[in-house]
């Protein structure tokens, strides 16, 4: 019996040495699941066994504050979009990362340092690495562009030749030629207050020379840059976007594009291979391409790998992370369709032979710029977001929809103590 | 004397139960009404009826609670009307009566999200069928149609629930005054409105009661269907007090909210039972 017993209790023991399992929260998409297919070979290089609960991302935040909340975390690594890269660093919820980076050796230069920027550092400190990149560009039809009869048009009406826009009133104003011309929208558009459509409206803001924060941290969208790109904004989704384009999200402007109906969006630049995909989108397969947001900057977006303070696997869960994101597994996550955040991915030859628009996606993310990231950054979204929308509904004159949406994030910065 | 205790033992486990998951939960909320704390300050303050008092200063908070009443009003009231129209209809003698029956209560069944998602396609305005008969009308695009389009799809799925509510209700009626109404030479319209609707009237103030505590608390169709847009049309109490807490992170000040949310239900509740009672 004896014997037993001590078989059991050395079995046991070494049960719980090998079996560490980390748990995490991710969004159910397709990167989620590239992740998942290589984990076996995780477990079986190091022992650690990974599990994901994956959730759609309206329930991702509610989640993970409840766990951040309380005295251990269930779960052991986070995947951390950058609305709360501010939030949870200022809450005081993730570990810095420095001390594990200099243990391991692991080298940040490889990463974008636009990426690092939005979600890498908060204040200083290195809170995450990078994961995802989900910066903004424009999306068009080439095949539009090209087209004779359209190009003897513009030609006539503008005296200029057809061609990609590089201000923002060169883009809207094509976007409006083609809406009157073509037969599609000019632009497919996601006017949904809140996030949609801060972050297309941030796209026209930036292309206006107008930004949220100046070098000092005080607040100037109420410019006059920011009141042309509200301007600009507000007609386009009036008079060149596709119908419904005030109450649209990310799903419906993909709807619009995929079955031919816009000339252009500005969106996700993953976007591209999603609408190059001719079983998916035989209208717009073969006839998209992507370039850089006009005026040069799109909106930086992007997820990051983060560990929770109250997590009871810290050493595994950086492990884990700087596993996944070496050299070899990020190129292999690229090859089946990840968006990178290492240089090295983008530059990659066997990379850029199978994804030849990798090359613009570079230019896209490394010339991308952060909205104002911290603690409150997604109510920051709506606030902005309900102001764009009543302007762009015409529920609100432009300035005074300026005026409002320039007191609320005086307000919110004030609140996170940033502003005195 | 005996009988009272034994049921009082038998009551004890269950309102246990209810004392932990609905008092605790309530009297945990008004405490952090009382103070400062937010997800990133969470050593709070006493602040009195501070967060109260920033309530009522907040103007779209405000926006929210008229925007509400007038909601409350649409869908009570027409879910109401269109249930006793569809009770009284299924109270008549008609062929394939279980049909009928399931086909009123199928709305009743689908989860609110879901009901959300049937009808943000078929009030797409590229896609949807109810866009293509009214030649591309973009209903919840509009901020002068967006309220109203969300308050009768709402209404869409509460009928089924106030139906069979007042179709019970008309099957339990006493016949014996219908039939001396029509002895003394009553129309169907006056038997209707002077017997059968007045010995309802319990029921429909019950209903009365149900609903507007269900529409005050609306909050899953404006997160599927508009998001509170556009602009703020559509901006409900409910969505307004959840945003406050979830992405301006300020649990107390969403708990201040949620209580005053609360005391106007209960105020309203009160004035129906009254109705109530004296009908």
């Amino acid at each position: 019996m004896k014997r037993i017993f001590a078989v059991l209790v050395v079995l046991l023991g070494l049960a719980l040495a090998q079996g560490v399992v980390l748990r995490a929260l991710m969004e159910d998409v397709p990167e989620t699941r590239i992740i998942e297919e290589l984990l076996p070979r995780f477990e079986k290089e190091t022992g650690i066994r990974v599990e994901f609960e994956k959730v759609q991302y309206a329930a991702m935040h509610d989640k993970l504050v409840a766990q951040l909340l309380a005295p251990q975390s269930g779960y052991d690594f986070l995947q951390v979009d950058f609305l709360w890269a501010g939030e949870f660093p200022a809450a005081g919820w993730l570990e810095p990362l420095e001390p594990y980076l200099k243990a391991s050796g692991f080298d940040l230069s490889p990463y974008y340092p636009s990426m690092l920027d939005l979600v890498g550092y908060y204040q200083g400190t290195l809170y995450m690495i990078p994961m995802y990149s989900y910066a903004m560009g424009l999306l068009y039809r080439k095949d539009l562009l090209a087209r004779k009869d359209l190009q003897d048009r513009h030609r006539t009406q503008f005296k200029k030749p057809l061609a990609l826009p590089k201000t923002l009133e060169e883009y809207v104003n094509l976007s409006l030629f083609m809406a009157r011309n073509a037969g599609v929208a000019g632009a497919a558009m996601q006017g949904q207050r809140g996030d949609p459509n801060f972050m297309e409206f941030s796209n026209y803001l930036f292309a206006a020379g107008g930004d949220y924060l100046d070098k000092n941290g005080r607040v100037i969208l109420n410019s006059s840059q920011g009141e042309k790109a509200l301007s600009l904004y507000a007609r386009n989704i009036r008079q060149g976007a596709q119908k419904g384009a005030l109450n649209a999200n990310l799903d419906d402007t993909f709807r619009v594009m995929c079955q031919g109906g816009a000339f252009s969006m500005i969106t996700y630049w993953w976007m591209l291979p999603q609408l190059d995909d001719a079983k998916q989108c035989p209208k717009a397969a073969g006839r998209v391409a992507l370039s850089p947001a006009p005026g040069g900057a799109g909106v930086n977006g992007g997820w990051g790998w983060a560990i929770p303070k109250n997590s009871a696997n810290k050493e595994a869960a950086w492990r884990f992370i700087s596993w996944v994101e070496s050299k070899a597994i990020v190129k292999e996550r690229t090859l089946k369709g990840h968006a990178p955040t290492r240089k090295d991915a983008f530059r990659d030859p066997e990379v850029l032979k199978k994804y030849p628009y990798y090359k613009e996606a570079e230019r896209i993310i490394a010339g991308a710029k952060k909205v104002p990231i911290f603690a409150y950054t997604a109510e920051m979204e709506d606030v902005v977001g309900r102001e764009i929308s009543l302007a762009a509904s015409g529920q609100k004159v432009i300035k005074q929809a300026l005026q409002d949406a320039d007191k609320g994030l005086e307000g919110l910065l004030r609140k996170a103590g940033l502003l005195r | 004397m005996r009988g009272r205790g034994t049921g009082l033992t038998l009551a004890l486990p269950g309102l246990l139960v209810l004392l932990g998951v609905v008092g605790l939960p309530l009297l945990y909320a008004f405490r952090l009404s009382l103070s400062d704390y937010t997800f990133l300050k969470r050593e709070a303050a006493f602040v009195g009826l501070g967060r109260y008092l920033e309530a009522f200063q907040d103007p779209y908070f405000l926006h929210a609670l008229g925007l509400t009443a007038l909601y409350v009003a649409i869908t009570v009231g027409l879910s109401l009307a269109l249930g006793l129209l569809l009770a009284v209809l299924l109270h008549q003698r008609l062929p394939l009566k279980g049909f009928h029956y399931f086909a009123v209560s199928l709305p009743m069944l689908i989860a609110p999200v879901g009901v959300g998602l049937i009808w943000k396609m078929i009030l797409h305005p590229e896609l949807g069928i109810l866009a293509y008969l009214f030649g591309g009308r973009d209903f919840l695009g509009n901020p002068g149609s967006a309220l109203l389009t969300l308050a009768l799809v709402d209404a869409w799925q509460q009928v089924s629930f106030t139906a069979l509510v007042l179709l019970a209700g008309l099957r339990n009626l006493p016949r014996e005054p219908l039939e001396a109404a029509y002895v003394d030479g009553a129309s169907p319209w006056q038997a209707f409105w002077r017997v059968t609707f007045p010995l309802l009237l319990p029921v429909f103030w019950i209903l009365v009661v149900l609903q507007t505590v269900a529409e005050i608390r609306t909050y899953d169709l404006v997160y599927v269907l508009t998001r509170g847009g556009p602009g703020s049309a559509t901006d409900l109490v409910s969505y307004y007090i959840y945003r406050k807490a979830f992405l301006g992170l300020d649990l107390s000040g969403a708990s201040a909210m949620g209580y005053l949310l609360l005391l106007l239900t209960l105020i309203l509740v009160g004035l129906y039972y009254r109705g109530l009672t004296r009908a």
